[in-house]
């Protein structure tokens, strides 16, 4: 009797056991939940593109039942990594391209999205796709594309006698004089979030040495021990220590200091174009005072103008180890496609796929962007982006001692060259 | 069986599930963060056994600052000990003595205890804002406008702001534990005391003190770990900046492990912050025993 009650029981065990395991691939005609974690929270510039994306797409797949979950964005950088470090991702999951994404497909954590990508190749520009293919895999849904603008306050300008942003370095400079001289700061930068540093530094940097060089050395083929690098940060420090950055920068967070740039307080910042949005949408006609281009040319023997610091980094991955990783990588496609579209319309950056529909609606600021991006010669990635992670904090960590006049361009390269992993 | 053996196993038996329970969460971690250390690890990929480097690493590497950080924890635990710890004393000591108000002077002196330190350090950042900061607008109220600083921006005095309010939010923690002391000391030894002429000073000195010993070291271990552990209130108020001047290991380690995704360098960190911690709790307990 012992002995059948317990057969019994161990049986009862292991069909409960079945029935908990998780299913495979879905049989047809069956519900299927996919699940998603994205950094588009409620105050993010982008949330409404994920909503009207998301309310889309779960309305073209009925078959599908979708949640997601908001993180901040740099809570999000610890939580992913924590969720691919146990295995327990998300079906879909946003990442950043280059390093960031490549250290989870070199750990096997992503799915292969070449066979979903095939459907969608004549929207998706390869140039794109970039960042996000390794050893000629696709592993990716690019986004938006963003690049790193210079702002300027127009009627900041217009009191120092310019009517528009001086096209040349020399002018520039001469302008940032007036300002200081007027009393006016030239430029508001978060010292507080250092990669707000590198979107002054980096566009210095390229317009010097070039973006192939600059690209090479983010990529590790070229060290950084460059002299015209060392010159670039000498460049960029003298602006500092001539008084063209607002000294209360250095503790502020990058909010505060957008927040003082269109309270007038400065006539230029410099940051990614996901800013236009909030640039043209202000309540207070802010938009209608800014005008955004490129930063001037320094060495034009080296460096020419369409040399651009961004490019698309924004993405949707999808996790190797999701039971549905086919049907996730479609409704990735699908849902990237549509983020693309309304980010683009809503004038949150530029888009990664080609653009459809009536795009007359486009705020005047990413219009302008897009103009920019038109011409562009090349692009090379945000360095916090395109170095691993190690070596992206390291770099962060010595361009936070330039703004604080801690080294000079030598100690730069030569720390750099010492210290890159 | 007999009754020995079967009580041996009754004791097994009961104890089993803290023992589990406390090798589970408190031992295996430990133990797991040592063998993470001997790796060169990103957290997710494969793992290179790299032996000791990693340690060697930390205490040779100027990029890493590990020693820097370490110095700053230190100060931390010195300020508490010989500035935080005395004051806290001090008041303990007058509220012990049945003074008016007491229950209300208590609740306002524990009252930060009970905050949540981020919102401590929101309400920090707002008094050490350098254009509406409290504190520069007072200074320059009172005609000491070329004292005002950026007081969380600047190297020289960022490390001292933090120091601050992480200093005065645990004050009123280690008066209450005093307090109970104070309180607990018998009113015959004080009224004995008062009879043979001794003052109020006298009577805290020789009698009060003395009885609460075992309770000043605790606040004290607890001060001195606990600064070694500090993290919240920098990480809100500066993130170890600004140039690394507030970094402090447990700052370091979050750095390590989740911005740097150096897991054995960040595992390293920890095991660092857990021997020093045994170890200065081990230091303090043999001090007094000395000193008793």
């Amino acid at each position: 009797m012992k002995k059948v009650l317990a057969t019994l029981l161990a049986a009862a065990l292991v069909l409960s056991c079945v029935g908990c395991g998780k299913s495979g691939s879905a049989k047809s005609g069956e519900k299927i939940s996919l699940d998603m974690w994205c950094i588009a929270t409620e105050s993010d510039s982008n949330r409404p593109a994920y909503e009207k994306a998301i309310a889309d797409v779960t309305a073209a797949h009925p078959e599908i039942e979708f949640t997601w979950e908001t993180f901040e964005n740099q809570a999000y950088k610890t939580k992913i990594k924590a969720a691919v470090a146990a295995d327990e991702m998300p079906d879909i999951f946003f990442t950043w391209s280059c390093a960031f994404l490549g250290d989870f497909v070199a750990a096997n954590r992503v799915y292969c999205l070449d066979d979903a990508l095939a459907k969608w190749k004549n929207e998706l520009p390869e140039v794109m796709l970039g960042n996000t293919t390794y050893d000629g895999k696709h592993y990716g849904v690019p986004t938006t594309m963003n690049i790193v603008g210079m702002f300027a306050n127009m009627d900041i300008l217009a009191s120092v006698g310019y009517t528009e942003v001086p096209g040349t370095y020399d002018e520039f400079i001469e302008c940032c004089d007036k300002l200081v001289a007027a009393g006016i700061i030239p430029f508001g930068c978060a010292g507080k979030e250092t990669w707000c540093v590198t979107e002054y530094l980096e566009p210095i940097i390229e317009k010097s040495i070039g973006a192939d060089a600059l690209n090479d050395i983010f990529l590790g083929k070229a060290t950084w021990n460059n002299p015209d690098v060392a010159e670039a940060v000498d460049k960029f420090q003298a602006m500092v220590t001539k008084g063209y950055f607002d000294p209360e920068g250095i503790a502020l967070s990058n909010d505060e200091v957008k927040a003082n740039f269109i309270a007038g307080k400065y006539a230029f910042y410099m940051n990614g174009t996901w800013n236009c949005a909030d640039f043209a949408n202000d309540p207070d006609g802010f938009g209608a005072k800014v005008k955004v281009s490129e930063f001037p040319v320094i060495n034009s023997g080296a460096a020419k103008l369409g040399q651009l610091i961004g490019g698309p980094s924004d993405t949707l991955a999808v996790a190797a180890s999701s039971p549905h990783a086919a049907e996730a990588a479609d409704f990735a496609f699908e849902l990237g496609r549509l983020i693309c579209h309304y980010g683009y319309l809503d004038g949150n950056g530029l888009p990664a796929w080609t653009p459809y529909g009536d795009t007359s609606g486009i705020n005047d600021l990413t219009k302008a962007v897009s103009d920019i991006c038109a011409n562009a010669d090349s692009y090379v990635l945000f360095g916090d982006t395109a170095q691993s992670a190690d070596d992206a904090n390291t770099y962060l960590s010595y361009v936070e001692k330039v703004y604080g006049c801690e080294i000079d361009g030598a100690g730069f390269i030569e720390g750099l060259a010492n210290d890159i992993r | 069986m007999n009754k020995k053996v079967i009580n041996n196993i009754n004791i097994i038996a009961f104890l089993l599930p803290a023992m589990i329970l406390f090798i589970g969460v408190l031992i295996a971690p430990i133990l797991l963060s040592g063998y993470y250390s001997l790796f060169d690890w990103n957290g997710f990929g494969a793992k290179t056994f790299i032996g000791f480097s990693n340690y060697v690493e930390l205490f040779t590497s100027d990029a890493i600052g590990f020693i820097k950080a370490l110095c700053n924890s230190l100060l931390l635990a010195g300020l508490s000990v010989f500035v935080q710890l005395p004051f806290s004393l001090g008041l303990a000591l007058v509220l012990g003595r049945s003074i008016r108000g007491e229950r209300g002077f208590l609740s306002v002196f524990f009252m930060p205890v009970l905050i949540s330190t981020v919102v401590i350090g929101q309400l920090w950042l707002k008094i050490y804002n350098p254009s509406y900061g409290i504190l520069n607008v007072f200074l320059t109220r009172i005609g000491l406008e070329s004292w005002t600083r950026i007081w969380l921006g600047t190297k020289e005095t960022a490390l001292g702001a933090c120091f601050v309010p992480t200093l005065w939010q645990y004050v009123g923690y280690h008066m209450l534990l005093m307090y109970a002391g104070v309180k607990s000391v018998s009113p015959d030894l004080r009224e004995a005391a008062k009879i043979d002429g001794a003052t109020n000073g006298q009577v805290n000195r020789y009698i009060v003190i003395p009885c609460i010993k075992p309770i000043i070291k605790v606040s004290v271990i607890f001060a001195i770990t606990g600064s070694l552990k500090s993290f919240d209130l920098i990480y809100v108020l500066t993130n170890g900046g600004p140039l690394h001047a507030t970094e402090v290991p447990s700052t370091l380690m979050i750095d390590m492990l989740f911005l740097r995704n150096r897991y054995g360098m960040g595992s390293t960190i920890a095991v660092m912050l857990i021997v020093l911690c045994f170890a200065f709790a081990l230091l303090i307990n043999k001090l007094f025993k000395e000193e008793a």
